[in-house]
């Protein structure tokens, strides 16, 4: 747990830009929800050619895969009920390398459009977060003595070394 | 905004992925394949271990375990190791098409280590079953209690009968007040005759007295007008009171029918005694198709209407393949099986052939067959068949099976215990099964059978009698819902059976029925009653108005006639005399 957020405390103070933090968190969130295949696959490569940030990704794709464990039945049946579209079944039949994809199983349907729908709002907000907190949060935490005694511990010297 | 080690980043956690998932695929599918199970079936799934091989993508399941529901202490299926070889392209595209499935140690019912958690009950439901133990202690329920718990349609017929004929009297009532008043109708009578009578002087005379004529005609054709509409009313008055008399009569002939099934009691007397002894036990058998069923509803592609029409708990897949208008391969396919099963201390080897729920894709039907020989118990099992998944679940099964060693086996329970101490049971038969529907026909032979019995006096007679037969053949048929069918089994003996054990009880049997038949018909009286003579009632005023109109008729066109034939006899003369005819 103290790992966890000295890690988030310190890619929140590092260098990354608040876009890069910003579009970490929507790209975890959308590999979060999706189940793992090649679309995960992609997403992975697309934060490893870009300069999002890694840990911020990692980090929340971990998240988020633990909340499909909760909610994962109620996206399946949603999109189960609202997927017999003709139009769409026809566009998912047409070939087999759009297949690959899985995007005619439910879940991975449901949530990829979800992850998709959420991926500008999320990077949006989690960029204005950053700032809000860097601008206004930032100094003052810094100074809270709690941090000052987190920042000291064994453990976490330990993990920024390792780092 | 390009990271330049990207793809050495990239390649390097695809690295890291890939051991993981090669570490711990296997534990995720176990995991995976524990919660779907278990959601099915509604009871503990045990798996010990599964593991993954890349070439050929094979997957290895050792020791599943599947609680029994029903009875916790035991496996509804066990096997000890499985083993599937799946085609890679079509399991990159989100399809499980295997080529070669071979299942060892598959056994039904074993026991557990340990009892398995149970999620969701039983579905037997006993309450309809046949209640062999009052049928044999002969407790018949009496005429009064039969016709209490009938609810008996005759009486509620009757009340609607009583009903409507007091608003028929009613009716009556005011119809009277609207008949022809009689005084007026002799006035007008008495009148027209005058007329008529009359001599016509001339031309003018003749006009006033067709007009006068006229308006005595007008007179009557309204009080013709209100005897028809009078008529109608009785016309429609009779047709309601007969068809309520039609229902009270008819609804006494199903009550009858009703009557009989409670009392269990049919054309030929008792039921059959063999549906007695063996149609609980039967139909059980039958009830646990049931079972395969639920496990295979999952994988059937979904019909709305029918899902809405269960009351059992929906239950679906964690991530359902969506029903594309032309799917390369069917969700799950098995090419081929083979399970080896094992049964009564032997083996079994089953063969199947393009197992899967989309039979349209591959364009065939699931094929199985099975065959056993050499068990100590059992000289010869032949089993095959086919289903397939279009618009409905169709099964066809086709079975053979000779020379069963039955060791014991208790039909009833306590004082009525019928116990088969052994037998030789030869069986072939064929089942049909469209959806949860089913409809079997078999024949069994039971050989050299040994019964015992308990203190009881009829059983102990109806298995002295059993005992002395060389060979018992039964017909045993069932059709309707897997959960609960509706089981009937007939055999030759039944007659001479039923005739030796149930002799006394005939008499008992003959008895309650014309009880039954005249406190039936007696109720049938009493709801019919005043009601027959309120119609015979509205037959005579029917009549009385019908000879009413018959008057007015006949009053209006002879009158009129004569008035008519006067005029022209007057008219003739008057030529007649300006011509100078007669001289």
């Amino acid at each position: 747990m103290l790992t966890l957020l000295a890690r988030i405390l310190k890619v929140l103070n590092s260098e990354a830009s608040p876009w890069q933090i910003g579009w970490g968190i929507g790209l975890g969130l959308l590999a979060g929800l999706l189940p793992f295949g090649l679309l995960t696959l992609l997403i992975l490569l697309l934060v490893c050619l870009l300069t999002v940030n890694l840990a911020t990704f990692l980090l929340v794709w971990g998240l988020c895969s633990g909340l499909m464990f909760i909610f994962g039945d109620a996206l399946e049946s949603l999109t189960w009920q609202y997927a017999q579209h003709p139009a769409l079944l026809q566009l998912l039949a047409k070939s087999e390398t759009l297949q690959l994809f899985h995007l005619h199983h439910t879940l991975v349907l449901g949530a990829f459009v979800l992850g998709i729908l959420l991926l500008l709002p999320v990077a949006w907000l989690g960029t204005i977060l950053v700032k809000q907190y860097r601008g206004r949060v930032m100094s003052k935490l810094q100074q809270w003595k709690v941090v000052q005694m987190l920042k000291a511990s064994k453990l976490v010297q330990l993990y920024e070394n390792l780092n | 905004m390009i990271r330049k080690s990207g793809w050495l980043i990239f390649l390097t956690l695809l690295a890291a992925i890939l051991a993981l998932v090669y570490l711990f695929l296997g534990t995720a599918i176990r995991l995976g394949m524990v919660y779907t199970l278990e959601k099915a079936v509604g009871a503990e799934v045990n798996i010990s271990n599964v593991s993954v091989s890349l070439a050929p993508l094979t997957l290895n399941v050792s020791e599943l375990q599947i609680t029994d529901n029903a009875k916790p202490t035991h496996n509804s299926i066990s096997f000890s190791n499985a083993r599937a070889a799946l085609e890679v392209w079509p399991a990159l595209l989100g399809y499980y098409v295997i080529n070669d499935l071979s299942v060892d140690g598959l056994a039904y019912g074993t026991e557990r280590n340990s009892p398995g958690k149970v999620f969701r009950g039983p579905n037997a439901d006993p309450a309809d079953k046949v209640d062999f133990q009052q049928l044999l202690r002969l407790d018949l329920p009496d005429a009064d209690e039969l016709l209490a718990r009938a609810n008996l349609q005759t009486v509620a017929r009757g009340e609607e009968l009583k009903q409507l004929a007091q608003n028929q009297q009613q009716v009556l009532r005011d119809i009277q007040a609207q008949l022809p008043d009689k005084e007026k109708l002799e006035q007008i009578q008495a009148e027209i005759k005058a007329l008529t009578d009359s001599k016509i002087d001339n031309a003018a005379d003749l006009t006033a007295k067709a007009a006068q004529l006229k308006k005595l005609q007008d007179s009557l054709r309204i009080e013709q007008q209100k005897l028809k509409d009078v008529q109608q009313t009785l016309s429609q008055s009779r047709q309601q009171l007969q068809q309520a008399l039609s229902a009270v009569r008819d609804a006494s002939s199903s009550d009858w029918k009703k009557l009989q099934d409670l009392a269990n009691i049919g054309e030929s007397g008792l039921a059959p005694i063999s549906q007695i002894l063996l149609g609980d036990f039967w139909g059980e058998r039958i009830g646990q198709l049931e079972a395969v069923y639920r496990l295979a509803a999952p994988y059937i592609p979904e019909k709305s209407a029918e899902a809405a029409q269960t009351d059992q708990p929906e239950i679906t897949l964690a991530n359902r393949i969506l029903p594309l208008p032309s799917q390369p391969y069917p969700d799950f396919w098995i090419k081929n099986a083979r399970v080896n099963w094992l049964i009564g201390g032997g083996e079994a080897l089953i063969e199947l052939q393009d197992i899967t729920a989309q039979h349209q894709i591959i364009n065939a039907a699931t094929r199985f067959n099975a065959e056993v020989t050499g068990l100590p118990q059992l000289s010869l099992l032949k089993l095959d068949g086919d289903f397939a998944v279009l618009e409905q679940m169709v099964t066809n099964v086709n079975w053979q099976l000779q020379g069963i060693q039955v060791d014991s086996m208790d039909i009833g329970r306590d004082d009525i215990l019928l116990k088969l101490a052994s037998a030789t049971l030869n069986t072939s038969g064929k089942l049909n099964l469209v959806d949860n529907n089913v409809d079997q026909q078999a024949r069994v032979v039971l050989q050299q059978a040994q019964f015992s019995a308990s203190d009881n006096n009829y059983v102990q007679q109806l298995a002295t009698l059993l005992n002395q037969q060389a060979e018992i053949p039964l017909n045993l048929n069932a059709s309707g819902l897997i959960s609960a069918p509706e089981v009937s089994i007939r055999s030759p003996l039944d007659k001479l059976l039923a005739d030796a054990v149930l002799g006394e009880a005939k008499a008992k049997i003959a008895a309650l029925q014309t009880e039954l038949r005249s406190k039936l018909d007696s109720q049938l009286q009493q709801q019919l009653g005043g009601q027959s003579e309120w119609l015979n009632l509205l037959n005579q005023q029917d009549d009385a108005a019908g000879a009413l109109e018959e008057n007015i008729e006949q009053m209006l066109n002879a009158k009129l006639a004569d008035v008519k034939d006067q005029a022209k006899d007057k008219l003739k003369d008057k030529l007649f005399d300006k011509l100078g005819g007669g001289n």
